[in-house]
């Protein structure tokens, strides 16, 4: 059967998404829920820190163009004038790759009258997927420092995620809005915003909910930090029928607890409360879009 | 002229409120003009109140669209598509799920009856604003696209053409978080790289991964521990990391709630900008620009 995908996500950076990825994650197993938690934040991948896995790796790899032994036709230019990309430049009298800039598409391949053009894999970056615990998995996307391709990557770890045999997914989404966030979200079944009572915190919610609506996803906000701002992001969330299905104090404690990579669910007198609280909230929001939830 | 990134890896360690005091007290002494880099979520033009003066246009990748007067519904383009951005509909003809095209064109090349052409469409704008320190370049992309390493070069750009009208010869980036594509554009072809970390345990793991990246553009690098007090072994594994990676830690920023509502106070010109210097967070980086500045001018 296909598991339910919850993806936590933010407009803004920082705001909690992999605090609350994290705890839910272990929470909802424990309650006997066959879970896998993904790191889809492939530039700064982060929930590895929180747990003690020996993951199994999987290099992610793209098909880049290489030139083939031969000779170009007489002034022939088609492979350039057919990449949309400025891949593709004529110098010393045949193309010159330039990966960076290539997505993979193949189109110049195909055209080449000449048969010249081939493909080689290069690296982008890796998948991990190891055991936490019983019944929950933990899978891992990480973008090589220095290579571009994030959605590839992000792709590979949610196909990976899907494999696990878990009856719900979480995606721990990386911030932003762009094509890492959609690679990220796209067809996901419920979407949790985590922001933050700020003027920051705000502004990027609104982006992220623009963003949900076009997607066409069911969303819910965890309203984070409360107390370190005065900004009304539950008027807003009221004005856009966005329910709030948890809100967690600002709190030393929380802080110095997932510094040294704890678990509020462990190291946290309320951490075991909160989570039940928001898991519950959740099931009721996934109920009421038709998403059944295994007990 | 020389440009400063502050930039982090990990998200929320505070890039902006660290670039918003930065620049107010950069500009009292001398003129500097800002791009915020972070185009999916632009905050530093919030932090400071900045009016819009002037906003351009940002084309996108354009877009696929079939024409079902002339698709036969044959599939070719099914197969040539790698992003399995298309299908076929009920009624028969290609359909193109925006949110999987890459705009790369395969498609229109397979169809054999050039019912698939490509339209130009709007991708976010570049917006220049004016703000209590002086011009303030930020990008906005639209919800859901993709080319935000490409705004940020072109936001970087428009800051070089106004810092050049002006003879400024400072700018200071604010820079996303991650490692990808817009932090790439944001980094290359910078004079340094101020990165703010905080003492947990992702903050450790992105700061290395951020160093990475700008030994491979070739960029230096100096670190600057912020809310520093929120973990003492945190804090102790940072001072270790930067001694170990060889970077100068230029600064230790305790964790201040005050910071963040008397900005907001100064912004909202409820206070006079000098209340700041009152702020213990704001006098540690006062001593960070003294020691960043010589380096910044190289």
């Amino acid at each position: 059967m296909k598991p339910i995908t919850i993806a936590i996500a933010s407009g803004k950076g920082g705001t909690g998404k992999t605090l609350v990825a994290t705890n839910l994650a272990v929470f909802v197993a424990r309650t006997g829920v066959r879970m896998t938690l993904a790191d889809c934040d492939v530039e700064a991948p982060n929930d590895h820190l929180f747990f003690d896995v020996h993951p199994d790796v999987s290099v992610v790899e793209v098909p880049i163009p290489e030139v083939l032994a031969g000779t170009c036709p007489e002034g022939c230019t088609v492979c350039r004038d057919t990449c949309r990309f400025g891949a593709i430049r004529m110098l010393g009298g045949g193309p010159v790759v330039f990966p960076d800039l290539c997505h993979s598409c193949g189109a110049c391949v195909d055209v080449c009258p000449a048969g010249m053009l081939g493909e080689r894999q290069v690296r982008v970056g890796q998948t991990g997927a190891g055991v936490v615990q019983d019944g929950l998995g933990l899978v891992m996307g990480q973008l090589d420092v220095g290579q571009m391709k994030a959605p590839t990557v992000i792709g590979a770890t949610r196909e990976r995620a899907g494999t696990e045999g878990a009856d719900v997914v979480i995606l721990d989404a990386p911030p932003g809005v762009a094509c890492s966030a959609v690679a990220t979200l796209h067809g996901v079944d419920f979407l949790v915003l985590v922001t933050e009572p700020t003027s920051f915190g705000l502004h990027d919610l609104v982006l992220m909910v623009e963003l949900g609506r076009e997607l066409k996803l069911p969303m819910a906000v965890v309203l984070n930090r409360v107390g370190t701002g005065v900004v009304d992001v539950a008027g807003y969330c009221q004005s856009e029928g966005i329910p709030i299905i948890a809100r967690f104090p600002f709190d030393r404690e929380v802080a110095a607890c997932y510094a040294d990579g704890g678990l509020l669910v462990d190291g946290h007198r309320l951490g075991h409360q909160w989570f039940s609280d928001l898991w519950e909230s959740l099931r009721e929001q996934l109920a009421s879009i038709g998403s059944g939830v295994p007990a | 002229m020389r440009t400063l990134v502050v930039a982090s890896g990990k998200g929320g360690t505070g890039k902006t409120t660290l670039s918003a005091v930065l620049v107010r007290l950069v500009a009292r002494r001398r003129r500097v003009v800002i791009a915020d880099c972070d185009v999916e979520a632009s905050n530093l033009p919030v932090a400071l109140r900045a009016n819009v003066v002037t906003r351009s246009s940002f084309a996108g990748n354009p877009r696929a669209v079939v024409d079902e007067d002339f698709c036969e519904g044959c599939g070719d383009c099914l197969d040539r598509c790698r992003f399995g951005a298309l299908s076929l509909s009920d009624k028969g003809f290609a359909v193109i799920d925006p949110w999987m095209c890459e705009s790369c064109g395969a498609c229109a090349q397979a169809c054999r009856v050039d019912a698939i052409s490509f339209v130009p469409h709007r991708a976010g704008e570049i917006l220049v604003g004016k703000g209590p320190t002086g011009p303030i370049v930020f990008g906005r992309l639209r919800p859901g696209e993709d080319l935000s390493g490409k705004l940020v070069t072109s936001v970087r750009e428009r800051a070089e053409g106004i810092a050049n009208e002006r003879g400024t010869d400072l700018i200071v980036i604010d820079g996303p978080p991650g490692i990808g594509c817009p932090a790439i554009a944001s980094i290359t072809g910078a004079n340094g790289v101020l990165a703010v970390t905080e003492p947990t345990l992702s903050g450790e793991h992105d700061l290395r991964r951020l160093v990475g990246l700008a030994h491979q553009l070739q960029v230096p690098v100096k670190v600057v521990l912020n809310k520093a007090d929120l973990s003492a072994t945190g804090a102790g594994r940072i001072r270790a990391a930067c001694q170990e990676l060889e970077l100068e830690l230029v600064g230790e920023v305790a964790f201040d709630a005050d910071l963040p509502p008397a900005l907001e106070a100064v912004a909202q010109g409820e206070a006079p900008p000098s209340s700041l210097d009152a702020l213990t967070a704001v006098r540690s980086f006062q001593k960070i620009w003294s020691r960043l500045e010589p380096w910044v001018d190289g």
